[in-house]
């Protein structure tokens, strides 16, 4: 399971790993300030993405990023096969 | 796991923050959730549910106390706006950059 070491990086693989399969990935956000850093991983399974920071610039990255897929995960987006409601 | 409201999970969510200060972590996880109340029916039966395509799960966990909430289209904008906030007032152990050798950039990120 690869940190990657760059945020550009990890951002891009994230959005795409979840654009190929939405109701597999899960993202998760760990958080500790006794030791001052911050962890994220994207994961479906089977494929990890993690990221991890002690940097206060990248708070501002992953949350806008955690903020991104959360709203892509609300949205009602019209992709091909799983979800037929008629 | 207790399921909240958004609103008192967002409350709940500052209190783990806050708890964790001295020691150990919190771990927010999210996924999309498509609405199922009850587990995936074996082969053959038929399924009897209807996914829903807006909602997401949100969990929090101190490692001892876990929470949860279930945000929809309608309220992600609200939430995701008090949810960014929170993160952003509450992760502020970390490193500032301030590279004193090089050239001199006063908070670059703004």
């Amino acid at each position: 399971m690869p940190y990657y070491q760059t945020w550009e990086e990890f951002a891009r693989a994230a959005e795409k790993l979840y654009l190929a399969d939405p109701m597999k990935v899960r993202v998760v956000l760990k958080y500790r300030h006794c030791d001052g850093n911050l962890c994220i991983k994207v994961t479906d399974n089977a494929v990890c993405l993690q990221y991890k920071t002690d940097q206060a610039q990248d708070v501002k990255k992953i949350e806008k990023l955690h903020g991104k897929l959360m709203r892509l995960m609300v949205s009602k987006e019209t992709h091909s096969g799983s979800m037929e409601t008629d | 796991m207790v399921l909240l409201e958004n609103d008192s999970f967002l409350t709940e969510l500052t209190r783990l923050f806050q708890k964790c200060r001295t020691s150990g972590s919190v771990a927010i996880t999210l996924k999309k959730y498509d609405g199922r109340t009850k587990p995936v029916p074996k082969k053959g039966h038929p399924e009897s549910f209807e996914p829903a395509d807006n909602k997401c799960l949100i969990r929090a966990s101190d490692g001892k106390k876990k929470i949860s909430t279930v945000v929809s289209t309608k309220e992600v904008i609200k939430f995701q706006m008090a949810y960014s906030n929170l993160l952003r007032a509450h992760i502020d152990g970390l490193k500032k950059k301030d590279k004193k050798s090089k050239s001199k950039k006063t908070k670059a990120t703004q």
